[in-house]
């Protein structure tokens, strides 16, 4: 179960990445925060741990419903570009998603035999982790780099959640307190990418 | 042997009843009034008793033609992974011969747009190799990655031991070949993002381009093998990814399987209806993620045995 809730991790970042609309970007970012919240939820009924279940919840609310809602609200109130022009040619991307993913898969054998864990686990949360690098630097666009941003987020949070069996809950509220305050600088980035405009 | 015969029976016997059910969903959708699902069969008998012409251009390829596009897919029909516990099966066939047959079936149907000798046949012909040619590679991959998960290159055997033993530890690399082999089954069938049967319209016809020009019998044949064509991969969608339902008794098999094909025919058909028809020049970004997923699901099956 845990194994297929991280595989949609990955296929939705990977939507996210070939998507050439804002909408759908967005819609891609909540199906990834669903994921992992989901995924959350599942170890942590799993292995019986209260704090688990309720990050997964906060997850679920903030990541995969609220900031996509505020984020699309935003973009509708200043008028952006519906469409998503990415730098990088789609051919390129289709040649670099894979050389990505198996240069991830192969760096994270080493790590496996230092930490004790599961090895898809630690492969899939790096690989996600550099394709949101990707993200953010194939678009030149603000929205898809926040996206990439928070993608980039979600992935390290997966890395916490799965390899370490949860960070404490303190990290996390402070995670999801710097996420809130993110999205406060972001809306002052829209006011100024308003006025440039 | 009677269980598969009968299997191979009423996989081409369903396969009109699947095309109309997907058009009567995508109506219903729309708030239109649904066709019936008999209308495949109703066209089928209207063309036979219709007259059929060929054009003066046309060489003796457009006589021959339409049989050998409809019998590679009869052949594949043959190969497909039984539906029933106990019933005989071909165990030894592997994913490059049923993408081999389905490609011959194309590359007649690409010399039958061809012979036609009209400037859209050769347009529909041309468009039909490119998608195909990026189709095929994203294909081979998907089952082969399937078959590997299943411990058997066959895919007769491969479907049964999927059955047999679910795989559970593979479930990330089984889910990106799921996902990829659903892309490629909307690609190769014509469908929506890719292709519109719907119109007659030059911009929009691959599918339909190739085939303007056939009348009565030879029209009701490619008709029939595109439908053939769409019931063999939502077969071996139904077999390789969503492989239940094999133990119960025949009557029950058949049932569940029947069933599971018309959840892909109104998965086609919700998919359909919320995305418009891509450009042509778009196509291989759709196609290459395709080939994307297929190639992490290998990936990540050999490195990670995800």
């Amino acid at each position: 179960m845990v194994d297929f809730l991280i595989g949609l991790f990955l296929a939705s970042l990977i939507a996210a990445l070939f998507t050439t609309r804002l909408y759908g970007l967005l819609f891609w970012y909540s199906m990834n925060s669903l994921m992992l919240g989901l995924l959350a939820l599942g170890i942590g009924i799993n292995i019986d741990d209260k704090a688990m279940l309720l990050t997964g919840v906060v997850t679920i609310l903030i990541k995969a419903i609220g900031i996509p809602y505020v984020l699309k609200n935003l973009s509708h109130k200043f008028n952006f570009a519906r469409q998503i022009v990415s730098g990088i040619k789609m051919q390129y991307s289709i040649m670099l998603v894979p050389i990505i993913l198996v240069f991830t898969f192969y760096l994270s054998v080493p790590i496996v035999d230092m930490i004790h864990t599961n090895a898809n686990y630690v492969a899939i949360s790096i690989s996600s982790l550099f394709l949101s690098l990707l993200l953010i630097m194939e678009h030149s666009d603000v929205v898809p780099k926040i996206i990439g941003f928070l993608a980039l987020e979600n992935s390290l949070f997966l890395l916490g959640t799965t390899a370490t069996n949860g960070m404490p809950m303190l990290v996390e509220l402070g995670i999801f307190f710097d996420l809130l305050m993110a999205i406060v600088v972001i809306n002052l980035l829209f006011h100024k990418e308003e006025m440039k405009i | 042997m009677i269980l598969y015969l009968l299997t191979v029976v009423l996989l081409i016997l369903i396969a009109p009843i699947l095309l109309s059910y997907i058009k009567a969903t995508k109506m219903v959708l729309f708030f239109k009034r649904p066709i019936s699902l008999m209308q495949g069969y109703r066209n089928f008998t209207k063309l036979l008793k219709k007259e059929t012409i060929i054009s003066e251009e046309t060489s003796a390829i457009t006589r021959y033609a339409p049989f050998l596009v409809l019998s590679p897919l009869l052949v594949t029909v043959f190969f497909l992974p039984p539906i029933v516990g106990g019933a005989y099966y071909v165990s030894f066939v592997d994913a490059f011969t049923i993408t081999g047959l389905i490609s011959l079936s194309t590359f007649f149907l690409m010399i039958l747009g061809l012979d036609s000798a009209s400037a859209f046949g050769g347009m529909g012909s041309s468009r039909e190799s490119f998608i195909s040619a990026l189709v095929e590679p994203a294909m081979v991959l998907t089952i082969f990655s399937v078959s590997l998960m299943a411990d058997n290159l066959g895919v007769g055997q491969a479907g049964v031991n999927l059955v047999a033993h679910f795989p559970k530890e593979h479930m990330a690399s089984y889910l990106f070949a799921g996902i990829s082999f659903f892309i490629l089954l909307i690609a190769e069938n014509g469908r929506i993002p890719v292709d519109n049967t719907e119109t007659h319209l030059e911009l929009t016809m691959v599918h339909e381009a190739m085939i303007l020009d056939l009348t009565g019998v030879y029209l009701a044949i490619i008709e029939t093998a595109s439908s053939i064509k769409f019931v063999i991969f939502a077969s071996l969608f139904a077999s390789l990814f969503m492989p239940f339902g094999l133990e119960f008794i025949a009557p029950i098999a058949f049932v569940i399987f029947v069933l599971k094909l018309f959840i892909i025919a109104t998965a086609v058909a919700i998919f359909e209806v919320n995305t418009a028809k891509l450009r042509i020049f778009k196509i291989p970004n759709l196609l290459g993620l395709a080939i994307v997923f297929a190639f992490l699901s290998l990936i990540t099956f050999y490195v990670l045995g995800a």
